[in-house]
């Protein structure tokens, strides 16, 4: 199948107008030895034989009826508005909003997203959103050497493994030098010459910073250095203290747990968050509040365009382009729809439920739990056998937490576990039943 | 319609909602007792809102908004085609969306992603692809550090890129996140590249390599397009392909046949996936064999019985993006690819450059067409047959009043007032007929009467707004 509308009368028609006898002339300006026959690709298909084709091709996944997997992509519920709104096609098939008097749908809600991320953080202004948690950082990272005009950069072990090596692609390509150092280093290794300390809170482990006392350190050490916090699940600000209250400088966060499926990764949502003062220097799109020229009435549209590659090119505080509207619209629908009594509910139960299930593993001998600050919806823990707890939970329909050897090849036998408000008690049982299971089997093993 | 509405967070009341709260049934500790009182948040300034509210609220803003589905979208270099809707039920089969990126029992989705690398393979000509970059300016960032890395492994100091004055401004704004400088080149009389201008600038032995798109931003195909990249490879340099204009070229040429070596490519734009109001995006990589082993990680290979990331590689460039890709948009593009064939892609580029030769031959009767010749997939006017201090942005207002969305203005930079127009292949005669009579009447009017177009829109939700106070005193939230 495909999306042409043209019959052959109206080809011949529109080639009369033009003044050609057939399609082949349209192409004269194109070298012919570099015109092809025809692509080595299979026919077109009707939509009933794509959709058996693309079908098959997912029965090869598999969906577990439950899930103690995170580390980065997270499962929480999607209330039904969000897809009914984002699949309005007057949003989703529409352009950046370039022409702002024919886009002010879009245009107000991106305004309401922004404004969102700026009351659910605390940030001073927030953008229209980047491509996702990883790159978000990596340009925070290089907007802080900007502000500054200072080449280094210190991050901090406890940020995604997968978002610091994204970090440290970004700064290659720039020629910023990127260290990466443990906590207990920092104060040691913090001076002037340093742009930005980089950090996540709740961090890859689960651990929650005193980002206050943190922030604290820093400045005091060094004071024109940026404080650039990440976060990989921001449900938790329905109840921890936002970056706004704890100076941060930029907040970025991946923004997915915010109404966005899974999706084997892809598309995400990158938020971006920072203080006033440094407005100017920050990458991506922002929506402003303006009024008519000729008139009174308010509206919204695309400014501050002067940072961005199509003024600026070269001189461009960031190339990006595209971003993720569709991603920042879900999120907004899905904060919105939650409220603060449900974004407070909500986190509250992914600090209890996973609280719980860590108690209930503690009680289990050969479990031991690795955190030592308190954690949100995630921990580490030591397990008998993390090899066995997977293939158990696998057999029980539950999907497995991390193994951390995955990243951290040298530590073994730990599992980092999720835990959301996703997680009913009977999934709760069925994952102690599968620790309990490891040991009982190893026993068996051994008689 | 009146704009005038208040903002979502004005709709709260004084009822909690809590519908989306699954029931608490394991026995919680106090939230007090778990962590210090100075982690805990005090005020949470969001609203509750009644569901009724969210959707009216929405719902009223969409009927605001103008998508492809409104109407004729003819946004130049943007591709602006028919999103089918197929596409949109397959993202959300449970067995794609619901999965985790890091989870084992994934074999769909890595099959899926290795297969569309080989469609994407066969209509570029390209030997590899990498699907993780985001969109197509992250896609470009991919190539530019790829040009580094090669030069760098092979100990080679190169740090110019070069860059046509009509190239998209992505192209430079890339080149210089990458630590390369630019060297912008002048397009000739006939909007191609000047053989010459490139020869110099090669042998200064310091360029690392060439960013192009072809069919260029004046919708030209740059008949030398053979030689530009010979003088390249003859300096030792790498030729980038651009492919946000690929569309007119599918089924037609391959990016490889003119000698690229490395191409982005928009899967937002060439195969169909919904522009969701600016991204998400996906904006592959291609690259010739000797250029595979720095693509970034993890590169997905097909071995005897399954398909596999190659882990082991100290040439690639690295990770670029946590996971892989944005698998969703992917998805969309590939179900395009099966829907349409080698068969629908060539009439792809086909039609789309029909339609936009149409469109020109008709307009070019009262607008100035500046680089007058056969066009591929979109053309460029300019502002200077316009009477009576018309601006272009006057034209592109005016015609929001139609109806219609405007197309792309003041780019390319090298036409003075541009107005660039890419209809698609997916618009029908009679749709473009309807465009071609508002903007000939446009132009009657600009010529009768002008203050029509200059106090334009008259039609839309709100009136033309100011741009300046936004910028100078920025009210970015509420």
């Amino acid at each position: 199948m495909d999306f042409v509308p043209h019959d052959d009368k109206t080809i011949t028609e529109m080639l009369k107008v033009i003044g050609i006898n057939n399609l082949e002339e349209l192409f004269q300006d194109i070298p012919k030895d570099l015109i092809i026959n025809r692509l080595n690709l299979p026919l077109g298909l009707s939509e009933p034989d794509v959709l058996k084709n693309v079908k098959k091709l997912s029965q090869k996944n598999r969906v577990y009826s439950n899930s103690f997997l995170g580390a980065g992509y997270y499962f929480h519920y999607i209330p039904s508005l969000v897809d009914f709104v984002i699949s309005r096609t007057e949003f989703y098939t529409s352009y950046t909003p370039y022409q702002a008097e024919a886009s002010q749908g879009y245009l107000q809600a991106m305004y309401e997203y922004q404004s969102i991320i700026s009351r659910l953080t605390q940030m001073d202004v927030a953008n229209a959103s980047m491509y996702d948690g990883s790159t978000a950082l990596a340009e925070a990272a290089i907007m802080a050497t900007l502000i500054t005009r200072k080449n280094r950069l210190l991050l901090l072990e406890g940020i995604h493994p997968e978002y610091s090596e994204v970090v440290k692609t970004y700064c290659w390509g720039q020629g910023i030098n990127l260290k990466i150092i443990a906590e207990n280093k920092l104060i040691d290794e913090l001076n002037q010459d340093i742009a930005a300390v980089l950090f996540q809170s709740p961090n890859f482990f689960g651990d929650i910073e005193d980002v206050l006392m943190l922030a604290k350190k820093v400045k005091e050490k060094a004071p024109n250095c940026l404080l650039i916090q990440c976060m990989t699940d921001p449900t938790c600000l329905g109840v921890l203290k936002p970056p706004g209250e704890t100076n941060v400088d930029i907040f970025v966060a991946e923004g997915q747990s915010f109404g966005i499926s899974p999706s084997f990764g892809g598309p995400g949502l990158g938020i971006f968050a920072a203080k006033k003062k440094y407005l100017r220097k920050m990458p991506g799109r922002l929506v402003g509040k303006t009024k008519e020229i000729n008139g009174e009435r308010e509206g919204f549209l695309l400014t501050l365009q002067a940072r961005e590659q199509h003024i600026r090119r070269e001189k461009a505080s960031s190339n990006i382009c595209s971003n993720q509207a569709l991603c920042s619209l879900s999120a907004l629908i899905y904060l919105i729809s939650l409220g603060k009594t449900g974004l407070r509910e909500i986190a509250s139960q992914n600090f209890q439920k996973a609280n719980y299930v860590k108690n209930k593993l503690t009680e289990i001998p050969g479990y031991e739990i690795l955190n030592k600050k308190p954690t949100y919806n995630e921990f580490i823990v030591k397990c008998p056998d993390v090899d066995a707890l997977t293939h158990e939970c696998k057999q029980l329909d539950l999907l497995p937490p991390l193994r951390l050897s995955k990243y951290f090849p040298n530590l073994k036998n730990i599992a980092l576990v999720c835990v959301t408000e996703m997680n009913s008690r009977e999934s709760i049982e069925k994952f102690i039943n599968a620790a309990k299971n490891v040991l009982h089997n190893k026993k068996e093993g051994k008689k | 319609m009146d704009n005038n509405d208040s903002l979502i967070f004005e709709k709260g009341v004084g009822r909690a909602q809590k519908n989306f709260i699954p029931k608490m049934d394991v026995d919680g500790e106090k939230l007090e007792d778990i962590l210090p009182k100075n982690l805990l948040r005090d005020v949470l300034p969001i609203p509750d809102v009644p569901e009724v509210e969210i959707v009216r609220h929405y719902v009223k803003l969409s009927t605001i908004n103008y998508g492809v589905d409104s109407g004729i979208y003819p946004l130049g270099s943007c591709t602006m085609k028919y999103n089918p809707k197929i596409n949109e039920i397959v993202v959300r089969l449970n067995e794609f969306s619901q999965i985790h990126p890091l989870q084992d029992e994934n074999e769909g989705s890595l099959e899926l992603l290795y297969n569309i690398s080989i469609m994407l393979s066969e209509i570029t000509g390209m030997d590899g692809f990498t699907l993780q970059p985001a969109a197509g300016a992250h896609g470009e960032l991919v190539g530019m550090l790829i040009i580094k890395k090669y030069f760098e492994t092979k100990g080679i100091i190169k740090d110019k890129i070069i860059v046509p004055d009509s190239a998209h401004g992505t192209n430079p704004a890339s080149a210089k996140m990458a630590g390369f400088s630019i060297i912008e080149l002048q397009s000739n009389e006939y909007g191609e590249i000047s053989l010459d201008h490139l020869e110099f600038a090669m042998q200064q032995g310091d360029v690392a390599g060439i960013m192009l798109t072809n069919p260029n931003t004046l919708g030209v195909f740059d008949r030398q397009i053979k030689d530009i990249t010979k003088i390249v490879h003859k300096h030792d340099g790498l030729c980038y392909y651009d492919g946000a204009n690929l569309n007119p070229m599918l089924g037609i040429c391959r990016p490889r046949d003119m000698g690229f070596d490395i191409v982005h490519l928009n899967l937002h734009k060439t195969f169909s996936t919904p522009h969701g109001g600016g991204g998400p995006g996906s904006g592959p990589v291609g690259v010739i064999n000797e250029l595979i082993s720095f693509l970034p990680k993890p590169y997905i290979i097909s071995t005897d019985d399954s398909i596999v990331c190659e882990q082991n590689n100290d040439k690639s460039i690295g990770r670029i993006k946590a996971f892989w890709g944005n698998f969703g948009v992917i998805l969309r593009a590939y179900t395009y690819i099966l829907s349409l064939g080698a068969d629908g892609l060539k009439r792809v580029g086909q039609i789309a450059v029909l339609n936009a030769n149409y469109l020109k031959c008709l307009l070019q009767k009262k607008y100035e067409l500046p680089y007058n010749r056969r066009c591929q997939h979109e053309f460029v006017l300019s502002d200077k047959n316009l009477p009576n201090d018309i601006t272009t942005e006057d034209v592109a207002k005016r015609i929001l009043d139609y109806g219609y969305y405007s197309p792309t203005i003041y780019f390319p930079l090298i036409v003075n007032g541009a107005i660039m127009i890419e209809p698609t292949e997916t618009e029908s005669k009679h749709s473009l007929d309807k465009f071609v009579e508002a903007m000939l009447k446009i132009f009657d009017e600009a010529l009768n009467k002008p203050e029509l177009l200059k106090t334009a829109p008259h039609n839309t939700p709100i009136g033309r707004l100011d741009a300046v106070i936004a910028a100078r005193k920025p009210v970015l939230h509420d």
